[in-house]
C-alpha cells in the first residue's frame, strides 16, 4: 500500500470513528517511521515528507471528526417505548452475575443482630459541622485531642466561620440520637442505637489505611448502666456475630467523649490463640477491635440528659476489619475499588 | 512517652516484677505499650577498665599502645587512637567478639576482633561517646573521672559499664495518645507514681518534690546581676519563673547525667541543656536556659508578639509572629517562642558564663495553636498543650537550679522572680481546678462501675497516687483533694475512672443491661436500601462502592461544574477536590477498567449520597442538605451488547426500581434546565436526545439516558452504555398489586398499529388502553408490547403490535365476543393517532 493509498484508508477510518484520535496511535504509523531509516539515503528526506504530510493530513481529519461528533445528529429515541425499534425487549443480565458489595452485607448482618438485641439502626452524615464532630463530644475548640482525628475539611464554613468537616467518626451523630431518643427515658426505656456507617480519615493510602471505611457506633444510655454491661453488651453480640465463646477484655484508653474510655480487644475467634502464625491476631490470640467507654456526662449534658440520673455507654468500631478478618481479605483498598474480579466472589 | 525502668525504680520502693508482667498491667490498667528496649543487651560487653600503661605505637604516630586492667587479673593490650589516652585513666572497653553498641540493632553491626594495627595485636577497642551511642563526640575516648559517678559509686575495673551507669535498664514506651488528658504522665515521676498504684502500693513523691528551696529568696548586693522579669501576657501564661545564675562552667554532662538521658530517649548536648531537658523528663514540665550576657538590657520577660514580628530559634529557622503568638523577650525582641522553642539568639554556648533560667505555664490551646500555625513540634510542646499545672513551677525550679549549680558550678546571682496572675494558690479560675476539693459517694462509683468497693477501699486506690482521700464516715462517702497536678479531675466521673483503673477494670462485671420488650424501631431508609440491593442482585447488578470525594477532572469529564460542589482545603490525595455532585461520574470512572479486565458486559450500581453547595439541611440549617441516591451504569462491549440502544435496558433497571405511574418521565430535551440548577447537573452526563428526566413537583429527581459522546470518549465507554440516577425518597416500598383470577380460561389476541413514526409508544399505548376501557364492561383486559417495526425503506412509519389478553368472570371468552373489542381498539387508534391497523 503506498502513502496516498494509506492516507485515504486512515482518514476513511477516522470519518467512521466514534474515538477518532485512536487513529492516529495506529500501528501503520509506527511501520511507516520504521521503513524511513531503510529508504535509500538519497529517497529518505522526501520519503520522511510525505510521512509526515500523511501524519498531518490524518490529524486534520481527526479534528474535523471530532467537530462533526460533537455537533453530529444523534438519533432521537422514544424514551416512552419499552423496547427499541426492530429489537426484542431488552433483558437483565443473569441474576448470577448480580452481588452486594460484601460491606454493606456485614452492616446489615450488624444491624440485624443489634436490632434484635433491642437496638435501632441510625444513619451517618458523609458532611457535618465541628459541633457535632468535636463540641456536642466534650472536645473543646483547640484541644490537642482533635489533632489525633486527621480530619478532611472543605474550604467552605459553616455559620461559625468554622470549616465542614467530613466525620472521622460515627460519634457524630450522638448528639443527635441522644436528643431524638431523650424521651426513651422519660418512659422508662433505654436509648440504644447503632450507627453502622462511612467515615473519612485523611490518611495516605495503603494495604491497610483507607481514607474512606465504616465503622459502626453503638449507643446506650438509661438509668444504672454500668462498665461492666459495656462489656458484656459488646461479649453478646461478638458471640452471636461469631457463633461461639468469646473471652473479652479491656485496656484503659482516652478519649475525650467517655470517662473511663477502654481499648476492647476480643479472643481471636479464628485460631482461639492456638495459632502461633494466625494471620488475624499474630499469634497474640487477643484482636484489638474498637474503642469504648462510659459516655462522659458533659456529653449527656449538651443533649439535656442529666448525668446524675441516666448513665451510659458508646463504643465504635471498624466494620472493613471485621469483613477482611471474616474473608482474609488482604488489602482494604480492594472495597472501593469497584473491582468485579473482587465483588464477584461475594 | 518512653520511660526507663531504671529511673522508675529510683522513685519507689517496692520491687516491680519481671518486665512481661508488668508491660502485661501498664496495658490493662495505664496505657497502651508500643515498644520495650532492653537496653542491657545493646551494653552488656562494655566494662569499665583502667589504662595501666601507655606507651606511642612503635609504628604509627597517631596511635598507642595500652596495657589495660580488665580486671581478669592479667593485663590486655588495646590499641588506640585517640589522642586523649594515657596510663592511669579510667576508661571504657569494648572486648573482642562485641558488637559496637551505636551499631547494635542496626542493619550492619559492628562486630570487634582482636587484631594486629600496624603489626601490634589490639584487642577489642577503648570506646568514644559516639561508639557507645551516648553522644556524639568522636574526639576522644570517654574518660571517666570522680565527677561522672553519681554519689556512692565506685569505679572498679572490669565492672560491667551498663551496671556501673545504670543503662542496664528496659525501656517502655506507651502511647503518647493515652496521656492526652494527663500532663503528670509525660514524666518519669508521674508514671512512676502510676505504676506504685496499679500494684497496690502507696507512692510517695521525693523529698525535693515535696519541698521548695531556692537558696536565696531575695537578695540585693553587690554580686548579684541586674536583671528584670516581667510578664505582660498573664491571661496566656499563668505564670513566668526566673533566676540568674552566674559563673557557670559550660561543658559536657557527667556520665551518669550523659547515660539517664540515653535512657529517657535524648541526646547529651552540654551540661547547661541536659540539665533542663533531664528536669522536664523527670517532671514534664519544660525549662529553658538563656545566656544572661545575649539578653539586650538584662531583661527577659514574656508578652504577646505584635503582628509581623520575626523570631530565629534554636532550628535557625526565623518565623514571623503574629498577636496570638505568646513569646520570650528581652529589652529588645524575641528571644523564643513561649513554650515550643527558645531562640537563638541567646542560646547558652560553651563561652556562656552567666545564665538566666526560666520555668514558666502557659496557656495550652494559646501554644497548640502557635505550633500548628508554624508547624512546629517539640518535646516542650508536647507536655505544655496537656496543660500542666502552674503550681509544679517553684518545685521544678528549685530542683533545677540545684542541678545547675551542683553539677555547672555558679551561684545563684537574682532574686527568684515569680510573676504569676494569681495570688492564692487555690484560685479555681486560674488553676483550672473545676471540682475541688470535693466528695464523692461509694455509691456513685460503684454504680458507675457496677462494683461493690467500699469507701476506705476506695480512699486507699486514691491515696496510693497521692490524692488527699478519706471516708467521712457516714453516707459512704469520700471526701478528697486531687493533688495539683492532676489538673484532668475536673468531674466525679474522672474519680470514677481513676478508681476503676486502679482496681483494675478486669475485674468488672460482666453483666447485660435489662430491656422492655418494646420493639427496636425500623429504620426504613435502611429497609428501601435492602430492597434495592435484593432487586439489583436479582437483575444481575454489582453493587459497588466508591469514594464521596472525587477528583475535578471526573466532575468534568462528566460535563459537571464544580463549582456547586464543597471542595476539600486538605486532602493528602490529589485524587480528592470535591464531593461529589452526584453518583453517575463514578460509576462511569469504574468501566472502563473493568472492560479491560476482561468482563464484556455488566451493571455496576451504587446507594451512595451527594451534596451540592448552598442546599442546606431542612432541619439544620448549619450542616449542608444530604440526599442519596441510587445511581447504576449498564454497558457492554461490541460482542456483549444486546440488539436496540441500551438505554431501554437502564431504563428496565430503573423500572425495576420505581413504578413510572406517579412520576412523570419526561424527554429530557423538553425540561427547562434552567429552572433547575441541581437538576442540570444531574443531567449534565447524558444525551438529552436519547435520555429521560423524572420529574416530581417540577424538579429533576432522577434520569435515565445513555451519555454525551463527549462524556463516553472522557470516560472510554463503550458505545453500549447508558445507566441511572434517582433520589432514593423517590422510590417507595413496591407492593405487588393483586387481581383476582377468573375461573375461566382467558383469550388473547395481537394487534398492529402502523403510525406515524413521530407518534409517541405512551400515546399508542395510551390510546390502546382508552379504547378497551371504554368498549369492554365485565372484562379483565392486559396489553402487552410485542414489537416495535419499522421498515429498511421506510423510516416514516413504524408498527407497534400488543397481545391484548381478555379474561371475563363469568364466561369463557369466543373469538366472536373479542373481535367487535378489537375493531374497536383499531377504529379509535385510527380517528386518533392516524394510526392503521395491519
Amino acid at each position: 500500500m503506498n502513502i496516498d493509498e494509506l492516507t485515504s484508508a486512515l482518514t476513511e477510518r477516522v470519518a467512521q470513528s466514534d474515538n477518532p484520535a485512536e487513529v492516529l496511535r495506529a500501528p501503520e504509523f509506527r511501520e511507516l517511521y520504521a521503513q524511513i531509516p531503510q529508504q535509500e539515503p538519497e529517497e529518505r528526506a522526501s520519503f520522511g515528507q510525505r510521512v509526515n504530510a500523511m501524519k498531518q493530513a490524518v490529524e486534520a481529519a481527526v479534528e474535523a471528526r471530532k467537530a462533526e461528533l460533537s455537533s453530529v445528529d444523534v438519533c432521537p429515541l422514544d424514551i416512552t417505548a419499552p423496547m427499541d425499534v426492530n429489537a426484542s425487549a431488552p433483558k437483565f443480565l443473569s441474576a448470577e452475575q448480580g452481588t452486594i458489595h460484601p460491606l454493606m452485607a456485614e452492616m446489615q448482618t450488624l444491624s440485624e443482630i443489634f436490632g434484635r438485641m433491642g437496638f435501632v439502626t441510625e444513619d451517618s452524615r458523609e458532611i457535618d459541622d465541628q459541633y457535632h464532630m468535636f463540641e456536642t463530644l466534650n472536645f473543646p475548640k483547640g484541644h490537642p485531642a482533635r489533632d489525633d482525628y486527621d480530619t478532611f475539611m472543605t474550604v467552605e464554613t459553616d455559620a461559625d466561620g468554622d470549616p465542614l468537616i467530613a466525620p472521622a467518626h460515627t460519634s457524630t451523630m450522638q448528639n443527635r440520637i441522644l436528643k431524638k431518643y431523650r424521651e426513651n427515658l422519660e418512659r422508662g426505656e433505654a436509648i440504644a442505637a447503632v450507627v453502622p456507617d462511612r467515615v473519612f480519615r485523611n490518611e495516605d493510602l495503603d494495604a491497610r489505611h483507607e481514607h474512606t471505611f465504616y465503622q459502626f457506633e453503638g449507643i446506650y444510655v438509661a438509668k444504672g448502666v454500668h462498665a461492666g454491661m459495656l462489656i458484656a453488651t459488646l461479649q453478646k453480640f461478638l458471640e452471636e456475630y461469631y457463633g461461639k465463646k468469646l473471652d473479652v477484655r479491656v485496656n484503659p484508653f482516652y478519649f475525650p467523649f467517655t470517662e473511663p474510655s477502654f481499648e476492647f480487644s476480643l479472643s481471636c475467634p479464628f485460631c482461639e490463640g492456638t495459632d502461633k502464625d494466625c494471620k488475624v491476631c499474630g499469634g497474640e490470640g487477643w484482636i484489638e477491635l474498637l474503642g469504648c467507654g462510659m459516655i462522659h456526662p458533659n456529653v449527656l449534658k449538651a443533649a439535656d440528659i442529666d448525668p446524675n440520673i441516666y448513665t451510659g455507654f458508646a463504643w465504635g468500631g471498624g466494620i472493613d476489619r471485621l469483613v477482611m478478618m471474616k474473608y482474609g481479605i488482604e488489602d482494604v483498598r480492594h472495597f472501593q475499588s469497584a473491582k468485579l474480579d473482587f465483588l464477584e466472589q461475594f | 512517652m518512653k520511660v526507663s525502668l531504671n529511673t522508675i525504680k529510683q522513685f519507689i520502693d517496692f520491687e516491680l516484677p519481671p518486665v512481661d508482667e508488668l508491660v502485661k498491667r501498664i496495658n490493662e490498667q495505664l496505657g497502651g505499650v508500643e515498644e520495650v528496649v532492653d537496653l542491657s543487651e545493646k551494653y552488656k560487653d562494655a566494662k569499665i577498665v583502667r589504662v595501666v600503661e601507655c606507651e606511642k605505637h612503635p609504628d604509627a604516630d597517631r596511635l598507642s599502645v595500652c596495657k589495660v586492667d580488665v580486671g581478669s587479673g592479667e593485663l590486655v593490650q588495646v590499641v588506640c587512637g585517640a589522642p586523649n589516652v594515657h596510663a592511669d585513666m579510667w576508661a571504657i572497653w569494648l572486648p573482642p567478639e562485641s558488637t559496637v553498641p551505636s551499631s547494635y540493632g542496626t542493619n550492619e553491626p559492628f562486630v570487634l576482633g582482636a587484631r594486629e594495627l600496624r603489626g601490634v595485636m589490639s584487642n577489642g577497642m577503648l570506646a568514644a561517646g559516639d561508639e557507645l551511642g551516648i553522644n556524639g563526640d568522636h574526639d576522644g575516648i570517654i574518660e571517666i573521672t570522680e565527677k561522672d559517678l553519681l554519689l556512692g559509686i565506685k569505679l572498679k575495673a572490669g565492672a560491667s559499664f551498663a551496671e556501673t551507669f545504670g543503662l542496664d535498664d528496659t525501656t517502655i514506651d506507651i502511647e503518647n495518645k493515652m496521656f492526652t488528658h494527663r500532663p503528670d504522665l509525660f514524666g518519669q515521676l508521674g508514671v512512676a507514681r502510676e505504676i506504685a498504684g496499679i500494684f497496690g502500693h502507696q507512692f510517695t513523691s521525693p523529698e525535693w518534690y515535696r519541698k521548695v528551696e531556692y537558696g536565696i529568696e531575695n537578695a540585693e548586693n553587690s554580686d548579684m546581676l541586674p536583671l528584670e522579669v516581667f510578664n505582660d501576657a498573664s491571661e496566656k501564661a499563668p505564670r513566668f519563673m526566673a533566676v540568674a545564675i552566674k559563673d557557670v562552667t559550660v561543658g559536657p554532662s557527667p556520665l551518669w547525667l550523659q547515660c539517664e538521658l540515653v535512657r529517657l530517649g535524648g541526646k547529651s548536648i552540654n551540661n547547661i541543656v541536659d540539665i533542663t531537658n533531664y528536669v522536664m523528663l523527670l517532671t514534664s514540665q519544660p525549662t529553658h536556659a538563656y545566656d544572661y550576657d545575649k539578653l539586650r538590657g538584662h531583661k527577659l520577660g514574656v508578652r504577646m508578639a505584635h503582628d509581623g514580628e520575626k523570631a530565629t530559634l534554636l532550628n535557625d529557622k526565623t518565623y514571623e509572629l503574629t498577636s496570638d503568638d505568646i513569646v520570650i523577650v528581652d529589652a529588645e525582641g524575641p528571644v523564643g517562642l513561649a513554650g515550643i522553642m527558645g531562640g537563638s539568639n541567646s542560646e547558652v554556648s560553651p563561652e556562656t558564663k552567666n545564665i538566666v533560667l526560666e520555668v514558666a505555664n502557659f496557656d495550652m490551646y494559646a501554644v497548640r495553636k502557635s505550633s500548628m500555625r508554624h508547624g512546629l513540634f517539640t518535646d516542650a510542646l508536647t507536655r505544655f498543650n496537656k496543660g500542666q499545672s502552674p503550681l509544679q513551677n517553684p518545685i521544678v525550679m528549685s530542683q533545677l537550679q540545684n542541678f545547675i549549680t551542683g553539677i555547672a558550678g555558679g551561684e545563684q546571682a537574682s532574686e527568684v522572680f515569680d510573676k504569676k496572675a494569681f495570688d492564692d494558690e487555690k484560685d479555681e479560675d486560674v488553676l483550672g481546678a473545676k471540682w475541688l476539693p470535693g466528695t464523692i459517694s461509694a455509691d456513685f462509683i460503684n454504680q458507675r462501675l457496677g462494683l461493690s468497693l467500699n469507701d476506705s477501699e476506695i480512699a486507699q486506690l486514691l491515696e496510693n497516687v497521692e490524692f488527699h482521700a478519706h471516708e467521712m464516715g457516714e453516707m459512704n462517702e469520700i471526701c478528697f483533694t486531687a493533688p495539683f497536678w492532676r489538673t484532668d479531675i475536673e468531674q466525679p466521673e474522672d474519680i470514677v475512672e481513676e478508681v476503676g483503673r486502679l482496681y483494675g477494670f478486669d475485674k468488672l462485671p460482666l453483666e447485660l443491661p435489662q430491656r422492655s420488650v418494646t420493639p427496636a424501631p425500623q429504620n426504613t431508609s435502611r429497609i428501601l436500601k435492602r430492597q434495592i440491593r435484593d432487586n439489583l442482585k436479582h437483575a444481575g447488578a454489582n453493587e459497588v462502592l466508591t469514594y464521596s470525594f472525587v477528583h475535578e477532572n471526573v466532575l468534568k469529564k462528566a460535563g459537571q461544574d464544580p463549582t456547586h460542589a464543597y471542595r476539600l482545603g486538605n486532602a493528602l490525595s490529589p485524587d480528592l477536590q470535591y464531593y461529589r455532585l452526584s453518583l453517575l461520574p463514578s460509576l462511569l470512572d469504574k468501566v472502563h477498567m473493568n472492560i479491560k479486565a476482561g468482563h464484556d458486559m455488566f451493571a455496576l450500581y451504587e446507594i451512595g449520597k451527594t451534596h451540592f453547595k448552598g442546599e442546606m439541611d431542612a432541619v439544620e440549617p448549619n450542616v449542608p442538605n444530604e440526599d442519596t441516591h441510587v445511581a447504576l451504569v449498564v454497558t457492554a462491549n461490541e460482542k456483549a451488547a444486546q440488539p436496540g440502544a441500551a438505554f431501554y435496558l437502564a431504563k428496565k433497571y430503573l423500572h425495576g426500581l420505581i413504578g413510572f405511574a406517579t412520576i412523570e418521565l419526561k424527554k429530557m430535551t423538553e425540561f427547562d434546565m434552567a429552572s433547575d440548577v441541581w437538576g442540570a447537573q444531574l443531567s449534565a452526563p447524558y444525551e438529552p436526545k436519547r435520555s429521560a428526566v423524572l420529574v416530581h413537583d417540577g424538579k429533576i429527581w432522577g434520569v435515565v439516558g445513555e451519555f454525551r459522546t463527549g462524556v463516553r470518549q472522557g470516560f472510554k465507554l463503550p458505545a453500549y452504555s447508558a445507566g441511572f440516577e434517582v433520589h432514593l425518597d423517590l422510590l417507595a416500598q413496591n407492593f405487588a398489586q393483586y387481581t383476582p383470577l377468573s375461573r375461566f380460561p382467558s383469550n388473547s389476541q395481537d394487534i398492529s398499529l402502523r403510525s406515524n413514526n413521530k407518534v409517541s409508544y405512551r400515546d399508542i399505548y395510551g390510546v390502546t388502553i382508552a379504547a378497551l376501557e371504554e368498549a369492554g364492561a365485565d372484562l379483565q383486559t392486559k396489553v402487552e408490547p410485542i414489537s416495535i417495526y419499522q421498515s429498511s425503506t421506510d423510516s416514516s412509519t413504524k408498527t407497534t403490535t400488543f397481545r391484548i389478553t381478555f379474561t371475563h368472570y363469568d364466561k369463557t371468552l369466543t373469538d366472536d365476543d373479542i373481535k367487535p373489542l378489537m375493531d374497536h381498539v383499531a377504529g379509535v387508534a385510527l380517528s386518533r393517532l392516524s394510526a392503521e391497523r395491519t
